[in-house]
Formats: C-alpha cells, structure tokens, sequence
C-alpha cells in the first residue's frame, strides 16, 4: 500500500494517542547514531565490519530517489534473525535504525529514510551473534537533507 | 500516531505513521540558522502484551515516519505500541489486529 493511500484511508482507526514526559531511563545507546564513518559505525554497533554477504537478505529501495528527504526503503530476510539494522554510508550518522525481533516477530521492516546523496544501504540482520549482510545503491537526484 | 494491523494468512502486516518534524540536526532554515536536532529515538511494539518488536531510531528516518513491521498473529490479537521521542515525549497507542 503506498503512503498516501494509507494516510487517506478513512476506515483505518483511530489510535488512542497520548503525550507525557516519559519517566523511564533511556535506554537509547547514543554511541550508536554517531557522527562517523560506515566503518565506525559497523564496529560500535555490531563490534565487527566483516560480514558474510547473503542472498537471503533483500532490500527494496528505489535506484533513484526523487525525494530523498522519505525514501522509502524495505528489507526482509529469510535468516531467521533476532535483531535487524539498517546503515546508510554517505548519512552524516549512518545506522538509521536497530530492531531486536520477539517471538513471532518476523525479519521485515520498511521505513521512510533521510538520504544526504547518493550512497549504498547495507541491511544487517543477526542470528544467533553472527551478521549477514547485504546491500543496494540509491541514487539521489536532488539533495534535500 | 495513526496504526491498522492486517491480518491474512497468518501474517499480520502493521502500518504506523507518527506525525512528527523528526529533525535530524542538520538542517538548516530559511535564515540559515541550524535547526536543532528532535526526532523519535525508541520504539516498542507488544503483543498480547508480550515484547514483539524493540526499535532504536537514529536522525536519519524522515519526517512524519512512516513504518511496516510483519508478524504471526491472528485476528483479535492486541497491540501496544509506544514510542519516545528525544525531548522524552511519549507516543502510545493501542490497536487490535483486523
């Protein structure tokens, strides 16, 4: 379903939405969305930069991206993983996001992603302590980070 | 926060979209001046409330984020979602899966 769709659809119930000053700790790891290199950003996330490459591993995302203030960037795998991550090499902080995976949670997330320029995505997934990896280049026509 | 999770053949696919300016801290305005960093940096999703999906999110998600997450459930299951922002605003919905 495209975006718009979705935001238009008028059937879609309405979410209880809330808004209060949080008191838990947070448990955001800052380290993580530095302002560092892809390398960098390998090693203090996942303490490594060699993965082994995987055909099992599937990123969807435009070749080029006419808006790159929301491109929108899908992976799924078929590892069964317990945690998925999403890095963007040219992005000022690279990793874009992390997901630890419960239960019947399964490998697959899509998101709207900021892209600076024209970079690779790597998509990341973790099974059991060890990483596959695979990844795809997105060209930006017009900057707009 | 709007959310609709949909139920077919076992898997339910669930939609979030959290309206929010999710600035990334780089950006600058008309004037020239930075606009200082503010965007979603956790987000949990429970069901039946167990934990399902534990997201941590960075500077690079766009605006008003808009995310897809798949899972085994059925019709009737209950979804709690929760996400917090770095000004430590919290997002909270429920929903259950149609």
């Amino acid at each position: 379903m495209k975006r718009r769709t979705f935001l238009e659809r008028s059937s879609m119930a309405a979410a209880l939405v809330l808004l209060r000053p949080s008191t838990l700790a947070a448990a955001w790891s800052e380290n993580h969305f530095q302002q560092v290199s892809i390398e960098k950003a390998f090693l203090d996330v996942l303490g490594t930069k060699d993965f082994n490459r995987s055909s099992r591993i599937t990123i969807a995302a435009p070749p080029v991206a006419s808006d790159s203030s929301a491109v929108p960037v899908e992976i799924s795998s078929t590892i069964k993983g317990d945690q998925l991550y999403l890095f963007v090499e040219k992005n000022i902080t690279p990793l874009v996001f992390s997901c630890a995976l419960h239960g019947g949670a399964l490998p697959f997330l899509s998101l709207t992603v900021k892209m600076k320029e024209s970079s690779l995505l790597y998509g990341v997934v973790r099974e059991g302590g060890k990483y596959h990896m695979a990844s795809v280049h997105v060209d930006v026509a017009v900057q707009a980070c | 926060m709007r959310i609709l999770a949909k139920e077919d053949g076992g898997i339910v696919s669930l939609k979030v979209i959290i309206p929010h300016p999710n600035e990334s801290g780089t950006r600058k305005d008309e004037s020239g001046k930075v606009v200082p960093a503010y965007f979603i940096r956790e987000g949990s999703v429970l069901l039946n409330g167990q934990p399902l999906f534990e997201l941590q999110l960075g500077p690079s998600v766009s605006k008003d984020p808009f995310l897809q997450f798949r899972f085994a459930g059925k019709k009737g299951d209950r979804l709690n979602l929760r996400f917090i922002d770095s000004r430590k605003l919290e997002y909270v919905a429920e929903a259950a899966v149609v």
